[in-house]
Formats: C-alpha cells, structure tokens, sequence
C-alpha cells in the first residue's frame, strides 16, 4: 500500500496553509472546476441534473447491494470476450498479480494511464522491482511520478504546482532547455512519452467503470493516454476496485452524464473507451492480451458496513474537494493518503484504519457542501459523523481512539446540560472567573459592545488567537424570561 | 409610514394553510430506512407551509432558545419572543430545556447525545409548534434525531413526531405564519449570512432574504461566497482552529467587502465566529440575528 | 498460463456475499436493463430508428452545433464533390504529406485516395492482408500527418463520433496522428447516450454476446489543463480535428 502519513494531518495541514503558492493554486479550484461545474449544470437544468443524480444512485444502491453477483457476471463476461479476471484481496496480492504477469510475460516497459487504485497499491514500485520501467502518461501523474509525490487531487494530480516549477523538472529530469510556457511543457511530455507508448510492452489502465453485461471496461479520459496506453502495447492490464461495476450498458449513460460536468464541467470528455476483451482476431491492433485484476482492499469492510457502504458509491469526480473549504484551504498532501478531500476523508480512514487517520473525519465543519455537489448524493457529513462515533464509541478498540480529555469534557458536557441547575450554577461560574481575569493585570483583556477584545485567556487561546469572545451576560436567557417575559408581554 | 405597517390578520396568516391543507400530514411520516440505503433521512418538507389544523386559535409554539442565546446572546432570545408574540403566537418556554445535544453528537458522542435528546423529546411531547432560532439546532432536532434513534424504533417515533414540529425561526414565520412582511424596521444596510444546516440540512434558503427585503429602512447587499462555511462547526473551530481561522478570514473579507454596516444570520454560532472575527479586525460592522432585525416594529420604534 | 492469479473467484464472492449478509442468488426482482428479452429491445430500436429519422433534420442541426461546441472543426454538406473539396483543402492547408484512412463504407460514397494522391499526397488503407502486415501499417500511422475515418455512430447530445474498431479499422488512425479528419453520415446519428447505448445492446445480443474489443467516443481534440487549470489541446491525441458532416 502507499505510505500512509494520515496522521500529520494537524500538523501537515498547518503548514499548507501558510503556503502562499498553494493558496493561490487551490483559490483557482474554486473559480476554474467548480464555476464550470455549475455553469454546466444550469445548461442541462438543476431539476434534469437531479433526476440523474437519483438514477445514478439508484444504480449504485443496486450494484452494489448484489456485488457479488454482478461481479461473477461481469467475469463471464471478460472470460468470454478472451480476457481474464483476476481477484486480489489486498494490495499486496494486486501487486503479486502484476509482478507475475510481468515476470512470465517479459514485460521491461509499461505505460500507465491515470489510476487511483494504482496509486492506493503503490503499484509502480512493485513493477519498478521486477526491473519494469513504468511511466505515467497523464500529464498530471507524469508530473508528480517526476517529482516523487502523490496526487493533490483527484482529477487533477498536479494542481499544486505552478508552470515555472514543472518548467524546472522537465529541465532537470528530461535534460531539455527551461521553458514555462504551458504549451510548450505539454508539447514536451507529448515528445517524451509518444516513444515510450510505441516502446511498451505492457499498458495499464484503471477502470471508471467496469459493465457487468457485456464485461467491458469504461475509461474516461481526455488527453488521449488512455486511448494509447489500451491499444498500443501488446498487453493491457485494467486494475480496479470492486466496487466499479454496474450492471448493464444502459447504466452507462447517466455516469457520462453526470462524471465529466462533475470533474470539469465538460459536457462529455475528448474520449470515452470501453474495452472488451483483447483484440479480435481479425481487428487491425490493440493488445494480443486483456487482463482485468479486481481488487478489494478493505472494501468488502465498507461494504459490510451500513454506515459506510454509500462511501462506494463515489466515481470520483473531485466535485466534493472543489467545492470544499476545508480542502481549499489544506490542499491535497494534507491528508496523507491516497484520496484526499472530503470523500477521502471517508475512504482512507475506512481502507488504512480508523485509528491510523482518526483527525480526517473531525477536519470538516460538517457544512454539508459536499453532499450537494455530489453526483451520486452521497451523505458525505453523515458519514464523518459515524467515523466520529466509531472514534468516540467503538467497542472495537481498533477503532475508538478518543482520548481521555475528550471524553471528560463531554461527560462533563452531558452531566452539565442533564441538569438546568448545574446549567444556572456553570453560568454563574463563569462570569465570576470572567470577573477574576478582568480584575487581572496580566491578562490583556478590553471590554467593548459586549465583546471581550484582544483577549489571550488560558484554555479559550485556540478561539482568541484570532478571535474576541462574546462576554458572559449577567443574565442568561432563563433568567430574563423568569422575570419580564413569562407572563406576557 | 403608517402605510407601509401591514396589520397581519389570522385569515391571512392561514390563508396558506386551507389551500394545503390536503397535503400528507407530516406526522404520518413512514417509517425511515436505515440510513445508508435512502439519499436522505427525508423529514416532513419544510416548504409545505401550514400543517395546522385548526384555523381560528393563534397557533401554539414552544420555544426552544438554544443554549448559545440563553447562556451568551439572552438579548436575542427576547428578540425572538417579542417577534413571534408580535405576530400573535401563544408562546411558551419550558425552562427545564438545556442542549439539543449537537456538540455530543457532533463529536461523536452519540450515546451521550442521545442522553439531552431524550430530554428534549421528553420536553416537548406535547408542543404543537417548537420555533428554534438557529438553522444548526433546528436541523439536530429535525433531522438528526432520526438517525441518532436509528435503531432505536420507539424513540425513533418520538423523534418524527418532534421533528415533524421543528421549525427555525424565519422558517416558522413564512411557512406556518405565512408571514411576508413582520412590519419591521431597521436603518442601515444589510447582508446576510446563510448558515450551512440552515441552508442544507433545513432547505431553508430564501426565507430570511425575503423577510429582510421587507423590512422598512433596511438594504440588504448580497455577499460574495455567502453560502460557503464561516469556519466554525463547533468544537472544529478549536480542534483545527488554523483551518477554522483560515475560513474565517474569508468570510470577514467577503463581509466587509459588501460595506454593510450589519451583517444578519439565523445561527448566533456562525456570528460569534463572525463576530469575533470582525471584532479583533475592530470593525464596526454588526453582527445581528434575524429575530433583532425584525424585533423593532413601527409603533415601538424610538 | 492463463490460470487466474490471486484468490479463486468462488472465495472473492463468498468474502463480498459475507460483507452483504446474502445468499448467491440473481436479484429479485430481476434488473429491468438486463432482462434477456430480445423482442423488447428490437421494439424500442425500431421506434427509436423511426424517430431519428423523422426528427433528422434537427437532430443534424444538433449534433453540428454541439460538436463545434466541443472542438471539432464542422463543415457540413451533403454534395460528395464539396466534401472531398473541403478535405483537400484541410490536406492542403496543413501541408500534409502522408495520410492513413480507414477501410470503412464512407470511402465508397467519398473517394479521397485519387484525388489526395494526384496532389503529392501518399494514402494509405490501414486494412492488413498478406501483403500488407499490421507492423507496416502501424509505421505508416506513425509516419501520418493525418487519419481519417468514418463513424459507426455519432451523437447529437454530446457531439461525439463513435468508432468501434476492427477489421479495416484500426484503432491508432484516430489517435497516433497530429490531426483527424472524420467522415459522418446522416445515417450514422442518433439522438442520445440513451439510444446509442439501447441500439449496442441489441447489436451485442443479436451476435450473441459479441461486443467487439473496443469501442471509442471521440470530441473534439485531445486536452488536458494540469498545468495551473491551463488549458492544452492536443496532448497524447490529435491537437486538430476535423468533421464532415454529409447532410
């Protein structure tokens, strides 16, 4: 699997957020994906839109509460079609799969089209070891494999990074002359990587989605990678997760639908391809080998639980991390993983451990923005919610991790608000250590408009150090009520 | 200006509620399915305004006020009273309510959750109408209590009962009021912040705009990003506060931004984050309830 | 060789039927959009068929509106001469000196190799025979300044052009050259993702179960904007492309 730094999330995500390149970057991600995301929704109509998310959901509910079965047709149907499936259960198994292919195979080059679940499984060092040299043919994952990092974001891998530095790292790892002009970078990695896909022995692509009735793999692409990757390499190897099968052919449409206005607001992308099978005896060209390696992974766990099975639902659009202010704010690396964002705040927890990414599902403010992008409506904050739960209450000790202050306050909370008068009693307190700091000369501490201003108070400084703080009334709401209100006006 | 009072008079207040009178009951809500197989815990549609049945008697409500306004904001509690009472509603407040249970729940916390929420069943078992001012309680009790009582079934029946009364405050007034026009007035101008489970959790999107269009004296200036998050989420705001703070800056921007002099809410959470930012900026700019906005009618106004 | 690896699929499933607390069974009731009645779909085809064709004047209008929307130069007529005029001059203006083609019906109703070949221009046929290896062809797809094709479908919702490669069609024409030129008939739109994916499922059942290796929507150019949400058109794929629409 690939590593999993999960939990330097509070400190990871401190230091993205004073970094001024990255506030730049993902300020963009607002104005650029999500603008065209709604711009291409009104085209087609918020109620249309609607109708296609419940369709879209409708279908997922149903794939994936009969998995099993739709994956043995799915199958037949590749094993009909002259491909053969193979299953993993973790990624170690995955990568054993891929490390045997191209063992008995004798592949030395391989190209890769975009692949989260290859990036989940750390799949390229895998086949680095078995002596493959593999490349990354979308722009954005050749980019970050250049740089030795992980994706920032699901649709667009590379978004942290501005023209001049990809300029400098073509320079560096390509050898070739520093040019920043976007279109001459792109021309460059056409040039490089044209010859590799000639070169390659072997083609990897993931899956958007696989039909279980035809056994046909859907990729959706818009730079041609993955047109080139499928066809021109003797083999071609589709790896993916369970979870991306659908049912019939006529499922597909509402996915091309709602996936690329989703991730770019796109009516459709440049190219959609669906592979079934190998090349056909006859056919001009494409792979004398189709291998489709299904892969788990902790998903069956989703899947088992009701509380987190919606999180399969997700096809990866990016739309919930576009939209997010959590995630425009830390960017993609702060969360320390594969799947960044508000969805991944779900995924990763639920594939590396609860314990293991325990801050994720608490880094939200719970606004709910992201269920309203999301094309297939998952209930993205309930399921934060739940993987708070699990933190909080789990009797499963891998994964309550809550510690004891946390716990004090809240069984304090819950003693405090079970009872009005310890409710009346904790007012009072309160006002009289408010009293005792104003009486204090070390404590700066200014009273205006009912604000207690500037304040730097022991235990409140994680709200004052950018904040002023409401002052405590002398009387709550209970007491006013008591005396002027209660009988009247 | 006596011209511009709009007396509201029972009929017109229900006028709505004969015309949907024939729609399904809320409280004949079925049963709901455990919560990963439905899009959405789908509870009575706020929009349908007007679930009483009677039509003559003022409609009784039940106040719950929140624990932020009665132990920090009391003032905007009594906003809320006089508003309603204004607007001929027979209100009460029970006084042994403390917290919906939202910063528990929130947390993670469900059995202890459950704990305040069962007293708040408990409280208002027998309420006709229970008025919230905040869109983030409203939607705990509304909409989380069903899946906190999820499998829970006898609770769970209390809860759709409790969430089918739930209204916030504005909701309340257009919807089961029906009120368009409270006859308020304020000077100066406004820009309103949507609260995030106000706005997603509760639907209500349009309510607080229009009853603030209506009130005289007052301009109201749209806000860039108004419907992104202030930052504040409870205990978020001080478990990442960096991240909470890092929001908040943007929301102050984009508020002072727009130069209005108040800026409104439905949530006294969101306007003390708000609030408490724009107060360290030592900015003039008001932060402001809705209720205290529409609390000052033409014949009090001194 | 050809054993599977990994787990066996029969303990794959049994894991996944464990994680769904469910017995091996088809869904009950039966998926509608799976249901193997053959009759029904040969019904929907025939009165999406009869619609396309009452309705093809403005589903022509659609489909040439929504492809220039989405990147492809459009040039409509339903005069052979005119068409052929047209791919010259798009020959001719990007000084093309080698061209690849498909071996698809189109090229009956255009000839294009004589006329292309009187202006200098070598054309080749990718279709494989004894004479003609697939190696050889391969290089001249990579030697091409431009492919042209027909479509088996195109759609007016998404102004794409459907190829489904196989003999005669090569997948790389479309792809490996810096420009394509596409060749589409009135005959070859449908209306909608809907009817494209309903007429495939008849087709897939009428060869029993025969799906072809693959099957490619193209629109417009290849694109990307990874570079600071820039964006790029002709990355891997072509950077132009060019639609004739003949009708």
């Amino acid at each position: 699997m690939a590593d999993i730094k999960t939990k330097d999330f509070s400190k990871a995500s401190a230091v993205s957020i004073l970094d001024p390149q990255l506030r730049r970057a993902l300020r963009q991600v607002g104005t650029g994906f999500d603008a065209a995301r709604r711009a291409a929704i009104d085209e087609v109509s918020p109620k249309l839109w609607d109708e296609w998310r419940e369709e879209a959901r409708r279908i997922k509910i149903h794939s994936l509460d009969h998995l099993d079965y739709y994956l043995d047709l799915l199958e037949q149907n590749v094993t009909k079609a002259g491909g053969h499936v193979h299953f993993a259960k973790d990624a170690a198994q995955a990568n054993d799969i891929m490390a045997e292919l191209v063992r008995t195979r004798n592949i030395k080059i391989a190209t890769k089209s975009k692949s989260m679940v290859s990036e989940e499984l750390s799949l390229n060092p895998a086949l680095e070891a078995q002596g493959v040299d593999v490349y990354e043919t979308d722009l954005g994952e050749y980019i970050i494999q250049l740089a030795e990092e992980t994706p920032f974001h699901l649709v667009a891998p590379a978004l942290h990074k501005t023209k001049e530095q990809v300029a400098q790292l073509f320079t560096d790892k390509l050898g070739i002359p520093y040019n920043d002009d976007i279109n001459a970078l792109a021309a460059a990695a056409r040039l490089a990587l044209r010859e590799k896909f000639l070169q390659a022995d072997l083609g990897i692509s993931g899956a958007n989605f696989l039909v279980a009735e035809t056994g046909t793999l859907v990729i959706i692409t818009n730079e041609g990678n993955g047109r080139l990757s499928t066809s021109a390499p003797r083999i071609h190897v589709g790896i993916t997760g369970m979870e991306k099968v659908i049912p019939s052919l006529q499922d597909l449409a509402v996915f091309l639908r709602l996936l690329p206005r989703s991730a770019t607001g796109q009516r459709i992308t440049s190219y959609v391809s669906m592979i079934t099978g190998p090349r056909r005896a006859d056919d001009e060209d494409g792979p004398e080998e189709f291998h489709l390696i299904i892969v788990d992974n902790g998903r069956s766990k989703m899947l088992a639980d009701p509380d987190l099975r919606e999180a399969l639902y997700c096809i990866r659009c990016g739309a919930c991390l576009n939209i997010c202010p959590v995630y425009q704010k830390v960017g993609g690396h702060a969360y320390g993983w594969v799947y960044p964002g508000p969805i991944g705040a779900i995924v990763t927890p639920s594939l590396v451990g609860l314990k293991e990414a325990q801050d994720l599902p608490q880094a939200s403010s719970l606004c709910g923005a992201c269920r309203e992008v999301c094309p297939v409506n998952i209930n993205i904050p309930r399921m934060l919610l739940h993987l708070r739960q699990k933190s909080a209450e789990s009797p499963d000790p891998s994964e309550r991790s809550a510690g004891l202050v946390p716990n004090l306050l809240a069984e304090g909370y819950t003693r405090v608000m079970r009872s009005p008068a310890l409710l009346s009693a904790s007012h009072k307190l309160g006002r009289w250590q408010q009293n005792v700091w104003a009486a204090m000369p070390f404590f700066p501490f200014s009273k205006k408009g009912g604000m207690i201003r500037k304040a730097s108070l022991p235990l409140l400084s994680r709200w004052t150090r950018m904040r002023d703080l409401p002052e405590l009334p002398k009387e709550t709401f209970r007491d006013i009520w008591k005396k002027d209100l209660k009988e009247g006006p | 200006m006596p011209g511009r009072i709009r007396a509201i008079s029972w009929s017109q207040i229900l006028s709505p509620v004969a015309a949907s009178n024939t729609t399904q009951s809320p409280l004949r809500q079925s049963r709901l399915p455990r919560s990963c197989l439905s899009a959405n815990l789908t509870p009575a549609d706020p929009a349908q305004p007007g679930e009483r049945l009677s039509s003559n008697s003022p409609p009784k409500a039940d106040l719950f006020v929140t624990c932020i306004i009665d132990q920090l904001y009391p003032q905007v509690g009594v906003s809320v009273v006089r508003v309603l009472r204004r607007l001929g509603v027979d209100l009460s407040f029970q006084e042994d309510q403390t917290c919906c249970g939202q910063p528990l729940y929130n947390a993670g916390y469900s059995k202890k959750a459950r704990t305040l929420a069962r007293r708040v069943l408990d409280t208002f078992e027998d309420s006709e109408y229970v008025v919230v001012p905040s869109g983030s309680c409203a939607a705990m009790m509304r909409v989380f209590y069903l899946d906190l009582f999820r499998d829970d079934p006898a609770m769970l029946k209390q809860a759709e009962l409790l969430s089918s009364k739930v209204y916030e405050f504005s909701q309340f007034l257009t919807s089961v009021l029906g009120a368009e026009d409270t006859g308020s007035t304020y000077s100066g101008t406004a820009t309103y912040h949507p609260s995030c489970h106000l706005l997603r959790e509760m639907k209500v999107r349009d309510e607080p705009q229009s009853l603030l269009r209506s009130v005289s004296g007052l301009e109201l200036t749209d806000l860039p990003g108004a419907e992104t998050c202030c930052g504040f989420g409870g205990a978020f705001s001080i478990k990442f506060p960096h991240i909470s703070e890092g929001m908040l800056a943007d929301k102050v921007e984009n508020v002072v931004s727009t130069g209005a002099d108040t800026l409104v809410s439905c949530d006294m959470g969101c306007l003390m984050q708000i609030g408490g930012g724009l107060s360290r900026q030592d900015s003039e700019i008001k932060v402001r309830h809705l209720a205290q906005v529409l609390d000052q009618d033409h014949s009090s106004n001194s | 060789m050809d054993r599977p690896l990994g787990v066996p699929k029969a303990e794959f499933l049994d894991s996944v039927r464990r994680a769904l607390d469910r017995k091996p069974a088809a869904p009950d009731p039966a998926y509608p959009r799976l249901l193997d009645d053959v009759s029904a779909l040969q019904v929907e085809a025939k009165r999406i068929r009869a619609r396309l064709i009452e309705t093809r004047p403005a589903l022509l209008d659609r489909f040439a509106e929504v492809a220039e929307a989405g990147g492809w130069n459009v040039h409509r007529t339903s005069d052979p001469e005119n068409a052929m005029a047209h791919i010259q001059s798009v020959a001719d203006s990007l000084g093309v000196k080698n061209a690849v083609r498909s071996d698809q019906e189109v090229f009956a109703q255009i000839l294009v190799d004589a006329p292309l070949e009187s202006t200098g221009i070598s054309v080749t046929t990718v279709s494989h025979s004894p004479d003609r290896s697939r190696e050889s062809l391969r290089s001249s797809i990579i030697a091409a300044d431009i492919g042209l094709t027909g479509a088996d479908y195109a759609v007016a919702e998404t102004g794409s052009v459907i190829i489904m490669p196989r003999k005669g069609l090569s997948r790389l024409v479309s792809v490996v050259p810096p420009v394509h030129l596409a060749l589409v008939r009135p005959e070859d739109l449908v209306e909608s993702l809907d009817d494209l994916f309903l007429l495939r499922r008849l087709e897939y059942h009428d060869k029993g179960g025969e799906m072809g290796s693959y099957l490619n929507f193209i629109t417009g150019p290849s694109r990307t904007a990874d570079i600071e949400q820039t964006l790029v058109v002709g990355v891997h794929g072509p950077k132009e492309v060019h639609l004739v629409l003949l009708g």
